[in-house]
């Protein structure tokens, strides 16, 4: 590999590992998708220090060129987190149907108390 | 005697629904009905307050589908025996009502359709030409499906028993309702009836479905029915 590329992949690893670790501060993911996040990092410098490592594998794998299967286990890790995600999307669309229609149903009988319990109010005054 | 309300789902019609409610109002003898605002954009809301129309307000936009479901919810809770689908945009033909809850309270159906293409005479409102294209693919394959004639399965216009009051306020299909009901109760068991009725042309506002969008919403509403067909059937024998 030639070493101008390596320093790219490097910068980009750590803007990447950067971004994870401030998501790790805010919490604002799930424990689940961050462990996802750090193996798929993990995975990434192992395979950059070690690129003979990779290549053997490769080849004992029977893909040939070690870029395939970077490329197929890539594609594949996507394929998975984009049918979650739309699986997820629906689960959380459908909660949310749930929770408007219930708190428009509540709202609309809290209306309906408020304004009966002024008129008794009214009532009792007269 | 039997509790029967009107469910009015309305999105984005302050041209239409103030009528919508006098003509209810005039035509039948003490009806009751429930406006869902599907967080209409426009002066609905302000109409149905100002008026005093009992409705509900949507926090958010659902959808028909959801808003529906919503009025179903509200009939489950306050315990009516027949509920009636009505459109807010003056389609729908007020003295109707008798007829399309008569097979409801005789027990021959569980739900009944108005449908336009029944009898000639009745409609003069047959809508486009596309429409009834869409209409007949979609009741081809209900009938590939369930072995049930539905001859307008799009109608907007329908009854309902206390029975399917319940399981529509569990469960009801937000994508493409009108079909995809008529698909899970049939599935399901339930008895569906047909009745004749007219409708009018819309008198103002957009109707929800583009034309433009036909060809995909056939599509997607044909695998949708295939696809519930096949999960309902599935949900039954679980039962």
């Amino acid at each position: 590999m030639q070493i101008s590329l390596k320093i790219a992949l490097i910068v980009i690893l750590l803007i990447y590992l950067f971004c994870i670790s401030k998501s790790v501060k805010r919490k604002n993911m799930k424990i689940g998708y961050l462990i996802f996040w750090c193996i798929t990092g993990l995975i990434l410098i192992i395979a950059l220090l070690a690129p003979n490592f990779v290549e053997n594998i490769s080849i004992f794998l029977g893909f040939g060129l070690p870029i395939n299967m970077i490329f197929s286990c890539a594609i594949f890790i996507i394929l998975y987190l984009t049918f979650d995600l739309t699986k997820q999307i629906t689960k959380v669309e459908k909660q949310n149907v749930l929770l408007i229609q219930e708190l428009s149903l509540l709202k609309t009988e809290m209306k309906q108390l408020k304004n009966k319990n002024e008129l008794e109010d009214k009532d009792e005054r007269i | 005697m039997k509790k029967i309300i009107l469910v009015i789902p309305a999105y984005n019609e302050e041209e239409n629904i103030l009528k919508t409610i006098n003509n209810i109002n005039k035509n039948s003898d003490r009806i009751d009905y429930i406006v869902i605002n599907d967080g209409s954009t426009d002066n609905t809301e302000n109409i149905l307050e100002k008026n005093n129309i009992n409705h509900i307000k949507l926090v958010n936009n659902l959808g028909i589908g959801g808003a529906v479901q919503t009025g179903y919810k509200y009939a489950l809770k306050n315990n009516y025996d027949i509920a009636i689908q009505f459109d807010g945009d003056g389609q729908h033909d007020i003295s109707y009502v008798n007829k399309i809850c008569e097979p409801i309270i005789n027990g021959q159906a569980d739900m009944v359709i108005g449908t336009r293409y029944l009898d000639k005479r009745e409609s003069s409102f047959q809508s486009t030409f596309m429409r009834r294209l869409g209409s007949n693919i979609i009741s081809f394959f209900i009938k590939l499906l369930c072995r049930k004639k539905i001859t307008d399965p799009t109608s907007g216009f329908r009854a309902v028993n206390k029975k399917v009051i319940e399981e529509f306020a569990n469960d009801y299909p937000t994508e493409y309702p009108e079909p995809e009901s008529t698909v899970s109760l049939l599935v399901g068991g339930y008895k569906i009836e047909e009745v004749p009725v007219s409708m009018n042309p819309r008198e103002g506002g957009k109707s929800s479905i583009r034309l433009g969008k036909t060809i995909d919403y056939m599509i997607k509403v044909v695998l949708a029915i295939i696809i519930d067909s096949i999960s309902f059937k599935k949900k039954r024998r679980k039962k």
